[in-house]
């Protein structure tokens, strides 16, 4: 269960009195209430979420001088946390990793090469499966004109009347899906 | 470290708290650095000969109550800038009060003298070093407030750098008083002015590295 404002407030302030009791209370109290505070706004891992909780409990401790007695003790609580974690990012993106950013540049050029892909299959899928193969060795695989015909059992001439049919008739289909 | 090692480290050393904490504590940064930049002003620049003489007159007052009023404007923003979660907005109307009061002053006190002294009031015998002087003379403060601001907790860093500059140089600017002969308004008006306002714009630039925590 946790704790309610009142509650909070009573312990921060028997801490601020020197009652050395009601502060390790008050620190307890604030460690679950701090964990849904920040886990409700970060991605980060649970690591980075429990360094923020002592940073923010330490912060609480070093920094309690601030807190008015007059005052709600939550909007002061979630000020210093909210700062806290302000303060966590900022330091995150200045140590940014490069090799993460490599990571995320990787991954897009692998999804576009991937959609590129998909593409071409749907559009080979079309064609007469000698003409597609034909095309998919000697203009995606890199194979010549005649590695194809000796791989596919052909002679060299249908090889290249296949590639030139097929590819009229992609530019055909390309060019009626565009009208 | 564990969370309850943590938790019982920190509550090891429970000390109390008074009431007035945070006010204490800037008021001891502060005459801390102010002590530095009186030293300073005494032993570098030295106090005016004729200070006694001066105070009977109304410009020195004018002077005084413009820098004075500057400084608790802006000691009022570090006070509330210094605790999380505290605005400074609704207080910042204050600050141009002492400046319209004085430009009032300055444009009263040239009807009275006639066009060809103007540029000399303006002027004054010191105008191209009061605002780097005043300048100068708030950095110890400023360092005075960044001391208290150790135990406290701003939360809007560049806000509370440029209010710590601001009281920093209006503190400065009144000590310096206490050296400075000019007597004209508009002469304080510009370049104390200026030398205030740059202290300002230095606490801004400096304050989101000096003051994190």
């Amino acid at each position: 269960m946790q704790a309610s404002e009142d509650e909070l407030r009573a312990m921060m302030i028997g801490g601020l009195n020197g009652h050395a009791p009601s502060h390790a209370a008050l620190l307890r109290a604030l460690v679950p209430l701090l964990r849904a505070f920040y886990r409700r706004r970060m991605q980060g891992g649970e690591d980075d979420i429990e360094d923020l909780v002592q940073e923010t409990l330490i912060a609480v401790h070093t920094r309690r001088a601030t807190y008015d007695r007059d005052r709600l003790f939550t909007p002061w609580l979630f000020a210093v946390a909210r700062y806290k974690m302000i303060d966590h990012f900022r330091l995150r993106r200045r140590n940014c990793p490069i090799e993460g950013l490599e990571e995320i540049l990787v991954a897009e050029g692998f999804e576009d090469a991937s959609n590129a892909r998909m593409d071409l299959d749907r559009l080979l899928a079309d064609l007469p499966p000698k003409q597609a193969e034909s095309i998919r060795a000697t203009r995606i695989d890199g194979l010549s004109i005649t590695e194809t015909a000796d791989r596919a059992g052909l002679g060299a001439s249908d090889v290249k009347v296949s590639v030139h049919r097929g590819l009229k008739a992609l530019a055909a289909r390309i060019a009626g899906e565009r009208r | 470290m564990n969370v309850e090692t943590l938790i019982d480290t920190l509550s090891a050393d429970v000390k109390p708290v008074r009431r007035h904490a945070v006010a204490r504590r800037i008021a001891l940064g502060l005459l801390m650095g102010g002590a530095a930049t009186a030293i300073l002003i005494a032993i570098g620049l030295g106090i005016r000969p004729d200070l006694g003489l001066a105070m009977r007159g109304y410009s020195f007052w004018v002077k005084w109550l413009y820098t004075l009023s500057l400084a608790v404007c802006a000691l009022i923003l570090v006070a509330r800038l210094a605790r999380p979660g505290r605005s400074a907005s609704r207080w910042l109307w204050l600050l141009p009060v002492p400046v319209c009061l004085l430009a009032v002053i300055g444009v009263v006190e040239m009807a009275h003298v006639p066009q060809a002294e103007w540029l000399a009031m303006w002027l004054g015998h010191s105008w191209k070093v009061c605002s780097s002087l005043v300048l100068m003379l708030a950095a110890p403060i400023f360092v005075g407030l960044l001391w208290s601001f150790r135990r406290l907790a701003p939360t809007r860093l560049r806000a509370a750098g440029a209010a710590a500059g601001l009281a920093a140089g209006s503190c400065a600017a009144t000590l310096y008083c206490l050296h400075c002969p000019e007597v004209s308004a508009i002469f304080v008006l510009t370049w104390y002015t200026l030398g205030i306002a740059l202290a300002a714009g230095a606490g801004a630039l400096l304050g989101p590295r000096v003051l994190r925590w």
